[in-house]
């Protein structure tokens, strides 16, 4: 084949290639830091498993039969890379091959075996492909051209290179090789076409057009595979296939250790950062490098939104459009971004006043003209959020949404000020008396008056402390839950304590709503009085609070042992501390709370817990697990209004209902409040009791 | 327009109050700007966004009243003033009303914005005794303002049965309800500031006047002792066939309650 040609075609290509995404990476780099090249083996696991293996494309029974398209696609296109390089050889070289991959080695014939049944796997995806887009048009896909071209021109690349195949067996076989064309003919294993049976197919298709025919479209064929492969090189990276390119480092970047990037903790007393709008993400520039890679990476697939809470009740947050906002918000302000992060390293320099502050000002002018929230994206949309992670768990590629806009809304509450005025009155409530009802402080043990409960202040040497949260102590019906947890460990034996007045709110429901100030100042003296007690070990039943505590104060220097009280009890039934008779009469389903289970992957002991209580059948939810369905109180929800939509709530309720059981059990008291309004409001409530699982036990105790 | 509001400092009626030896038990409570004089405030601070209008507060007794004010100042208030003397502590409405009537004669204010109660003593007297002292017209219960114009404006006074809308000459005092508005939560950039920001302290002296001038020496009032309520017993649940829960209720009547 022509050398030249296929030099300048290379040079060209590879040159515009090159020039994006450098343009692309120089943009990455004016970002924030990040701080996640560490861990390297973990990172390669991740990697070798999401990316590689496709776990959430396959791995997902909702999303099965796509995902099994995509996962061969995918493998179908790692194998033709080597393909690939082979044939960019050719053109320099006749009969070019890679070492083992040629035919003195079983391997060579092995690859090309594997290499032909590929494409015909590839292109019968890309069928597919067309068919659930054109026939079958899932809510969750957003058709565009874009998709259509990148699946036209893979099918290009598969029918091209297969016809190329194709016509080289019908040259080599049926007319006798008349140009010396090389192919695979090692007398042990045969030749390459008896190990290609999709390849031999395609050549019967055209063996009736005569030599001259094939001669010309396997030249043709040749140059269409490549122009092709390189055409759509240069289209990836700019639209949503940028994927391609992006997913494999995303993946490998994913957090590590928690689900997702945890809040940063501001410091507010920073008045430089005051100054140039920097608590939270109040402008483009401040997303760091790694949400920037999230938003290069999106790729439109919607799996996001099929699962989350608010777009499934109409609430105007739809996350991938909410990405693709922000990426052409990001993209639209590459060269200011750019030209700033110069300037910043320029300031960190200037040693003067006078020219820091003309310095400052240039950046100042660099802001993007666009408010981040109100002209990218909406206020709704940035406050619907639950923050339950269930977008995040579905990403093939582990976007991190939830983290982007607890940020943002950090932006908006500290520096524009401008949150919903409705979470008032539970801000007000957790500033004066330390819990969001705004209920006295002094009344927080009320609750446990009568049962024998010591107070930490009174009685400080014990094994455990019961953190019962505000919901525990101060609302009526979780009160009853914090009961039956004092029941269990009363019969266990467990010597343990509670704070009584001295606990706080963890102040979660703060962070997630922006207000840090808050937040930190409630965690502040809840480790204070923590520390002061020398607490270890903490079993609690609210999930936000355990959450919390174990993964978000000891960025403030408060370090726990938290247990949440389902894993704590089941302890206690496998050391034979407790024993649990089945009492529970009707059919069982359990909930799993957003911030138990992804969270904190806690998933099997509450089911064991309730199932060795229950008399009648355990039935699983349809939405569980890993993608159980949020009750819609996550995230400060539970102190705002639930206007727009379908209340959350009510979704789950009839999730519930629809499954016919008698009792479902919670392990979280919010989702405790939101099941059972839920329940009420479909007049339920007393066919289907909603429990938490420590009461469950509490009766079931032998 | 210049803008006089008042700002009282209460103790948190959320929490349990307990009564020893007639007097109140001050450990575990907790202090915190009245609730109607916060509607106050955020009713003084919209009319500054809204009209440009300057707006000072004071507060007069408390003892160490730096944190409300500050939060005043977070809300928007732009000047401080603390009234404060031993003369004071046991000031009733009446004494109240004159230091304030000080306060106003000091400045040039157009309008006097008060709560129309305090949570702690719900006398609901000071605002409106402050005007008879000024002699000027007073709105109470003011359920909303609007701004005719430099020296009008438009208020609604909620009755029982309906709204009343006056129309006021400035200069005037309202007392507003808490529904007139929600009060802003100060946020952390407004309590950074607020940090900053003086407050001017004076006693009475350097108001200009005297304990014996405002009527310190004999109160109109006296709080003489402060009783606990008394804790309502639970009810009793009576369930089963109507008749034989009326039986067992007359029963009970008749030989518990002895009330038949």
């Amino acid at each position: 084949m022509n050398p030249l040609l296929m030099s300048v075609l290379l040079i060209v290509a590879l040159g515009v290639f090159a020039r994006t995404m450098i343009g692309k990476i120089r943009l990455l780099q004016a970002l924030q830091p990040a701080e996640r090249v560490n861990h390297i083996a973990e990172r390669v696991k991740n990697m070798l498993v999401l990316a590689v293996g496709q776990k959430r494309l396959i791995g997902r029974r909702r999303e099965r039969s796509s995902g099994i398209m995509h996962a061969f696609i995918f493998w179908g296109f790692c194998v033709l890379l080597i393909r690939s390089i082979m044939i960019y050889g050719e053109a320099f070289q006749h009969g070019f091959t890679l070492p083992l991959l040629n035919e003195a080695h079983l391997a060579g014939y092995l690859y090309t075996a594997l290499k032909d049944v590929m494409e015909g796997i590839v292109l019968a995806m890309i069928l597919y492909a067309f068919y659930r887009r054109i026939i079958v048009r899932p809510a969750r896909l957003h058709n565009s051209f874009e998709a259509y071209l990148v699946l036209a021109l893979i099918g290009i690349l598969m029918i091209s290179d297969l016809l190329y195949d194709g016509a080289r067996y019908n040259l080599t076989q049926l007319y006798h090789n008349p140009a010396g064309i090389h192919f695979f003919n090692n007398p042990r294993y045969g030749t390459e076409f008896a190990w290609t049976p999709v390849a031999t197919g395609a050549a019967s298709l055209i063996s009736h057009l005569g030599m001259k025919a094939n001669m010309a479209l396997m030249t043709a064929m040749f140059w269409l595979h490549i122009c092709t492969q390189l055409v759509f090189l240069n289209i990836l990276p700019l639209g949503k296939h940028f994927h391609v390119i992006t997913a494999l480092p995303n993946v490998f970047l994913k957090s590590l250790g928690y689900p997702h990037e945890k809040p940063k903790l501001l410091d507010l007393e920073d008045e430089a950062a005051w100054e140039d709008e920097s608590l939270g993400i109040n402008h483009i520039h401040q997303l760091n490098w790694k949400q920037g890679l999230d938003l290069y990476t999106c790729t439109e697939c919607g799996r996001c939104k099929d699962v989350c809470p608010a777009h499934v009740t109409e609430k105007p947050l739809n996350l991938f459009e909410f990405n693709d906002r922000l990426k052409h918000e990001l993209l639209a302000n590459a060269d200011k971004v750019i030209q700033r992060f110069r300037l910043a390293a320029t300031l960190a320099q200037c040693s003067d006043e006078a020219g820091a502050e003309k310095i400052r000002e240039r950046m100042a002018a660099l802001n993007s003209e666009k408010q981040l929230v109100d002209d990218v994206i909406a206020e709704d949309t940035l406050w619907a959020c639950t923050t339950c992670r269930a977008c995040e768990e579905v990403c093939p590629v582990t976007i991190e949404h939830v983290p982007r806009i607890v940020a943002m809304r950090q932006g908006q509450t500290l520096m524009a000020e401008a949150y919903p005025k409705e979470l008032n009155p539970a801000l007000k409530g957790l500033e004066r008396n330390g819990n969001p009802w705004g209920i006295g402080y002094d009344k927080r043990a009320d609750w446990a008056e009568g049962l024998g409960v010591p107070i930490m202040a009174e009685n400080p040497d014990v094994d455990y402390l019961f953190w019962v949260g505000c919901a525990g102590s101060f609302d009526d019906r979780s009160k009853k839950v914090s009961k039956a947890i004092v029941t269990i460990l009363q019969k266990a034996g467990v010597r343990f304590a509670i704070l009584g007045t001295e606990e706080k709110c963890t102040g979660d429901f703060a962070r997630k709503v922006g207000n840090e100030m808050l937040y930190q100042m409630s965690a502040q003296e809840n480790i204070e009085t923590l520390n002061g007690y020398g607490v270890k070990k903490i079993i609690t039943a609210c999930p936000h609070c355990l959450n919390t505590l174990k993964h978000e104060y000891p960025q403030l220097g408060g370090r726990y042992d938290v247990t949440h009280h389902s894993v704590f009890i089941a302890q206690l039934v496998t050391s034979g501390r407790i024993r649990i008779e089945p009492s529970l009469a009707g059919a069982l389903t359990y909930h799993d709370p957003c911030y138990l289970g992804r969270y904190n992957e806690v998933f099997d002991e509450p089911r064991s817990l309730v199932q060795a209580a229950a008399k009648g059948v355990y039935k699983e939810l349809d939405r569980c697990g890993r993608e159980s369905f949020c009750c819609g109180a996550g995230g400060g929800r539970m102190w705002m209004e639930e206007t727009i939509g379908k209340r959350i709530n009510l979704e789950r309720a009839e999730e519930i209902v629809s499954c016919q059981v008698a009792n479902v059990a919670v392990g979280c008291p919010f989702c405790l409040t939101m099941i059972e309004d839920g329940m009420k409001e479909l007049e339920k409530e007393e066919e289907i009791r909603t429990l938490d699982i420590a009461e469950i036990v509490a009766q079931s105790l032998a | 327009m210049k803008i006089l509001t008042t700002v009282k400092k209460v103790v948190d009626v959320e929490l349990n109050i307990h009564v020893q030896d007639g007097a109140i038990v001050e450990d575990g409570l907790q202090y915190v700007i009245n609730a109607w004089d916060e509607s106050g405030v955020e009713a003084a601070v919209q009319l500054k966004e809204n009209h440009g209008a300057e707006t000072t507060l004071v507060s007069v007794g408390g003892g160490d009243n730096t944190d409300i004010i500050r939060r005043c100042y977070a809300m928007g208030i732009e000047k401080g003033i603390h009234v404060d003397d031993p003369a004071l502590e046991k000031a009733d409405s009446f004494i109240y009303a004159r230091v304030l009537q000080k306060v106003f004669e000091k400045g040039d204010y157009d309008l006097v914005i008060t709560g129309k109660q305090a949570q702690d003593t719900d006398n609901g007297q000071t605002g409106i005794i402050l005007a008879e002292y000024l002699g000027l017209p007073c709105v109470s219960n003011v359920v909303g303002i609007e701004v005719i114009d430099d020296t009008h404006l438009k208020v609604t006074r909620s009755g029982d049965t309906g709204d009343e809308i006056v129309e006021l000459a400035l200069p005037a005092v309202v007392t507003v309800d808490v529904s007139i508005n929600e009060p802003r939560l100060p946020q952390m950039r407004g309590l950074m500031m607020a940090k900053k920001k003086p407050i001017e302290k004076m006693d009475l002296a350097a108001l200009g006047t005297s304990a014996e001038e405002i009527g310190c020496a004999a109160p109109k009032s006296e709080v003489v002792e402060f009783m606990p309520t008394e804790k309502r017993a639970g009810g009793r649940k009576f369930e089963g066939e109507a008749a034989d829960i009326t039986a067992e209720v007359v029963k009970l009547l008749a030989e518990e309650a002895k009330v038949l």
